[in-house]
């Protein structure tokens, strides 16, 4: 993002060579343990394959040896408005708490402007999300350029990035989650979190029914270090990205907002100047019962258009 | 409370004791005390009448004024650092009496400060309480980091004081916030004090002639913060002889000037640094990064005639950060006071001053010709203050004044041009007026009790044009959305508010060497300083009270006991608790979007805080070896609706424990040390105790939903500068016209990796599909490492 980055940058470089004395390392901490609860991740969207939703239990936090656990034995279902039903089966065969719905020949789930009902039955609790797909604009194209300078310690080599081209629909309030493949592979690191809020970043903005801004387009580059330190190119000749723009709505906007100022830190400096306390992200799934478990995740139905390109 | 009484009552006491006054044939002796030296007028010199016992001290532009009954006096005339004047007169008429103090050459003298007249220290006589002083020759020789002297760094070494952690901008007073300062430079209020992101601050040392820091039992005259007031004047200039300061460091260079510009009527001084970073940066890095920065402190008086006196100040300074040819970003402060003294008669000494300051920054990209971004902020005032002393008798002191401030809030000017279109997305500026009116009376009861009560009444007008917003009620902790809007039209008052604030403080000496004082100050604050990270960035911003943000407003009771021992007196010690409570302490949601956010206010929370302490405090003055010790014990605290499930929590630079010492050690003529050690309790900070993934993302889960529960690591640092004057003498035997020194220090010695802060975080390498998610912790330090420095100082 436009400002973070800029800043961030700031800060690296007045780490890294106007003092040279920050540091910044890794250690050991003692977070405690205490009891797990349900997480339900369920980002689904209008494209006709198997959707997914995944039930898994929270764990310890510094537990880096085990997957999540599966949730087992639940019910998932997601409703429309009109009543219809789309049931989510348990993958018995991957055994990772996926609960999945596999569409008949061209079936997709919903339509744009419709409210969908996240009902998940667990050990005799009821859990439930609400959300409404919105609209989503065409990808228009994408395009290569070599840059200049980066900005930051970087490897000498020479330094391209991928920028996408679609307009906001006019109209305020729309908003948008840029997912970007890189051959093949989501780009999921925190630091990627592509996010638009209408054409720019944040809400209350001008920017309307017009081109996504630069920081937006250019999000969709991948975010990687060498063994050094130094960053290398995002994209490199052969290499080809899928982007894709998933409709979200403005809870889910507020949510992957949280999501960014709780995980994307850079560390050193800029410790000082962008982190914020840490605080628990929100959740739109809610306990039917309001003395029962606590439950955390998001429930988001997206309208998604998408666009690939290979760098040559 | 019904003010008009209590006016009523002032003006009362003021009659009766212009009638008791004029019982008696009275006379009043008045003055200007200035240094011998440089002609400069010297702020809290001790005027003290060895017949009465009893004394005044010189006001920010050196004048005093003392009426007695006639007769012949002694008078002495005492300042730290300074030779005493003794002075008898006979008083049968009224008199003029300007003095020149001379500064003492050495410490290893051991000259007298206090004399015969033992335990008359002003930390016993005074009124004043819960401030600092602190001197700029004090300051310089502190062991500083980089080997740069700093104001502000060095208000860490007095109790009370604290920060959120090394290197961070600001201080905070007592549990307050780093935006509840009020910081002065020459009566202009300075929005970011600090250069390089708070390695250093604006101020530069060699423009300063004073520093004082108010923590508590605030006077009157000052307002618009609720935590503390950080009082810089600036020095007039050297009047006698054109005088030339410098210094070369590793991150910046000084060099001032100043001179007289009329005989006897006119001085002037010009200060200068230029940070020299960039240029180091480029052979570490290719491209254009680069960050820099300058200022420039000046200032001018001139003596129109025996009763008037104009001064006229200013400062400018820029920190530049150079990211690439197609990017900028800069930002700064400008200020500039003109002040007209006037000494109405010997008893009445007026000040005017109108006083312009402005911070802004400005962050622009310019991608190609269709795609730019251009980002401007800014917030600017105009204020005028008149203000009067009246010296009613030897006893009785009246200060009163107006203060009228109008802000002009730019929260964001913002024009992109997205795939060749353009667009405004600038809000709307916000425009505010802040008045007070305020009186205060000090007055000595009897020859050991000082009372000293006054009200300062504050008023503050949210003006249009404007827009004026109503947001819904939600969960608390959640983003508020407008629920109708209001269009205001220009100078219209969109809200108001009005707070009465008392100030109270009361002295009684149990002794010759003690007393104890008390006081209770109220405060309000209209404008609000927006930053939700740890320390602020140059991006934060300033946001009026409006009719959804309503003003802080504080209350602080204080009791402390003052003593001075030794045979010189030469010790002074104090011990000071205070309780502080708050209300409508601005707070944040979580993923709150605080710049260029036409909501803003629906992501701000309120709140209340707490603080309380006790702040211990020794200090040797004179002598080869002085130096002091400060320990401070307290707890701050904050209880938001929506954080920390609405319970009271330490704030983030809450500290147990503060406890610092620092030692100046005289070796001989050429050689002297200074040492420091700090330790501090480690600050608050919250752990994550589960996790989970979603969207393939790692989240921190506080299952407790606790905020600052737990502490990071103790603070300490041990910090050591030797200081060697240049040879005074020239080998062929003739004094050198010029004055040099060096400055060798080094900063955290032992090298400790203090932490700054504790974060979490998942892993930045990519993990394969199947493969679980790596957590992990950092510890930050700022300075994680022991940092030797040298600088070389010149004077001629």
């Amino acid at each position: 993002m436009l400002i973070r980055q800029t800043i961030y940058i700031l800060f690296l470089f007045i780490g890294t060579t106007a003092l040279c004395i920050s540091c910044d390392d890794v250690i050991d901490v003692d977070t405690g343990t205490t009891e797990a609860i349900l997480n339900v991740d369920a980002w689904i969207n209008n494209k006709s394959e198997t959707q997914t939703i995944s039930l898994t239990l929270t764990q310890d936090y510094f537990d880096n040896k085990s997957l999540p656990p599966a949730v087992s034995g639940a019910s998932v279902t997601v409703t429309d408005e009109a009543g219809q039903v789309y049931i989510f089966q348990e993958d018995t065969l991957s055994r990772d708490g996926a609960y999945r719905w596999r569409p008949q020949s061209n079936e997709t789930i919903g339509s744009v402007g419709t409210r969908y009902t996240l009902t998940v039955y667990y050990k005799s609790e009821v859990f439930i999300a609400t959300s409404q797909m919105e609209r989503v604009p065409p990808m228009d194209s994408i395009t290569f350029s070599k840059q200049d300078d980066l900005g930051g310690p970087q490897s000498d080599e020479d330094f391209y990035q991928a920028e996408f081209w679609a307009k906001d629909i006019a109209g305020k309030g729309d908003t948008y989650w840029i997912r970007t493949y890189k051959n093949g592979s989501l780009l999921n690191k925190s630091s990627e979190l592509n996010i638009a809020y209408d054409a720019a970043q944040s809400a209350g903005s001008e920017f309307d029914g017009v081109t996504f801004i630069t920081p937006v387009r250019t999000g969709i580059n991948a975010n990687d270090e060498d063994e050094d330190g130094m960053r290398v190119s995002s994209i490199d000749p052969g290499d080809s990205i899928y982007v894709e723009i998933h409709s979200v709505t403005e809870a889910s906007f507020n949510y992957l907002n949280e999501v960014i100022t709780q995980t994307d830190r850079n560390g050193g400096l800029s410790e000082l100047f962008m982190s914020t306390p840490l605080a628990n992200v929100s959740s739109n799934v809610v306990n039917l019962d309001g003395n029962g478990s606590p439950v955390v995740g998001f429930f988001n139905v997206a309208a998604v258009s998408g666009l690939g390109k290979k760098f040559r | 409370m019904n003010i008009y009484r209590v006016a009523w009552i002032i003006f009362l006491a003021i009659i009766l004791e212009q009638r008791y006054g004029y019982t008696q044939s009275k006379y009043t002796i008045d003055g200007i005390i200035k240094d011998a030296a440089d002609g400069e007028s010297l702020i809290g010199v001790n005027v003290f009448i060895r017949e009465t016992g009893q004394g005044v001290v010189t006001n920010a532009y050196g004048f005093y004024s003392l009426t007695l009954p006639a007769g012949s006096y002694t008078i002495e005339y005492s300042f730290i650092g300074y030779n005493k004047v003794t002075r008898t007169i006979l008083l049968d008429k009224n008199l003029k009496l300007h003095i020149e103090l001379q500064e003492q050459s050495s410490q290893l003298e051991e000259i007298e400060i206090l004399g015969e007249n033992e335990g008359r220290s002003l930390s016993i006589k005074s009124i004043e309480m819960s401030t600092n002083k602190l001197d700029i020759k004090t300051i310089q020789k502190l062991p500083a980091l980089l080997g740069e002297v700093d104001i502000v760094k060095s208000l860490q070494f007095l109790p009370g004081v604290s920060q959120a952690g090394e290197g961070s901008s600001g201080f905070n007073v007592r549990g307050g916030s780093t935006g509840q300062n009020l910081v002065l430079l020459d009566e202009a209020p300075v929005y970011n004090s600090s250069h390089m992101l708070g390695f250093f601050s604006v101020f530069n040392p060699d423009a300063v002639k004073d520093v004082k820091l108010y923590k508590g039992a605030i006077p009157a005259s000052y307002g618009g913060r609720t935590s503390a007031v950080l009082d810089v004047r600036m020095k007039e200039g050297n009047s006698k002889q054109v005088e030339v300061n410098g210094g070369v460091g590793l991150i910046f260079s000084r060099l001032s000037v100043e001179g007289p510009l009329v005989k006897d009527k006119s001085s002037f001084i010009v200060a200068a640094r230029r940070s020299y970073i960039d240029v180091l940066a480029g052979p570490f890095l290719d491209g254009d990064l680069g960050l820099n920065f300058y200022d420039i402190t000046l200032k001018t008086n001139y003596t129109l005639n025996q009763k008037n006196r104009l001064y006229v100040s200013g400062y400018l300074g820029r920190d530049n950060f150079s990211l690439s040819d197609d990017a900028i970003f800069n930002w700064g402060n400008k200020t500039a006071t003109v002040r007209l003294n006037t000494i109405v008669s010997s008893k009445l000494f007026a000040n005017f001053s109108g006083v312009y300051s402005n911070y802004n920054y400005r962050l622009g990209f310019d991608q190609d010709e269709s795609n730019s971004y251009d980002w401007n902020s800014s917030i600017s005032n105009y204020l005028f203050k008149p203000d009067f002393s009246y010296y009613i008798s030897e006893t009785s002191e009246l200060n009163f004044g107006l203060e009228a401030t109008y802000f002009r809030f730019n929260p964001s000017r913002t024009v992109g041009v997205t795939n060749g279109e353009t667009v405004d997305n600038s809000l709307e500026l916000k425009y505010a007026l802040e008045s007070a009116a305020y009186i205060n009376h000090k007055l000595k009861l009897s020859p050991r009790a000082d009372v000293s009560y006054g009200l300062r009444l504050s008023h503050f007008r949210y003006l249009g044009a404007g827009t004026a917003y109503t947001y819904n009620d939600t969960i608390p902790g959640k983003r508020r959305s407008v629920v109708s809007e209001k269009e205001y039209g220009s100078g219209q008052t969109i809200a108001s508010y009005t707070t009465p604030e008392p100030r109270i403080s009361f002295k009684y000496e149990t002794d010759e060497n003690s007393s104890v004082k008390a006081s209770y100050t109220r405060t309000s604050q209209y404008i609000h300083f927006i930053s939700n990270t740890t320390a602020s960035n140059p991006l934060n911003v300033w946001t009026p009270s409006t009719n959804n943000l309503k003003p802080t407003v504080s209350n602080q009771f204080t009791l402390g006991y003052f003593r001075t021992l030794g045979e010189k007196s030469q010790y002074e010690a104090s011990v000071e608790t205070y309780y502080r409570t708050s209300e409508n302490e601005v707070d944040y949601i979580n993923g709150a979007d605080l710049l260029s956010n036409r909501y803003l206010e629906g992501d701000l929370l309120n709140g209340q805080g707490r603080a309380y302490g006790l702040e211990v405090y020794a200090q040797k003055k004179s002598g080869r070896l002085s130096g002091w010790v400060s320990y401070t014990l307290s707890r701050s605290e904050l209880k938001v609706n929506g954080i920390n499930r609405g319970k009271w929590y330490p704030a983030r630079y809450d500290q147990t424990h503060n406890l610092k010492v620092v030692g100046i050690l005289e070796i001989n003529k050429r050689w002297s040390a200074t040492a420091d050690f700090v330790f501090t309790t480690g600050t608050p900070t919250t752990y994550p105790n589960q996790r989970y993934t979603s969207q393939g993302i790692l989240i921190p889960y506080n299952s407790t939903n606790a905020r600052n529960d737990v502490r990071i690591s103790n603070y300490h640092r041990l910090d050591l500068s030797l200081r060697m004057e240049g040879k005074t003498i020239r080998r062929n035997g003739k004094t050198r016209r010029n004055h040099d020194y060096w400055v060798f220090s080094v900063y955290n010695i032992y090298a400790r990796k203090n932490a700054f802060s504790t974060y979490f975080s998942q892993s930045d390498d990519r993990v394969a599909t199947g493969q679980p998610l790596q957590a992990e912790a950092h510890k930050v330090s700022i300075i994680g490492t022991m940092v030797p420095s040298v600088s070389y100082n010149f004077k001629f």
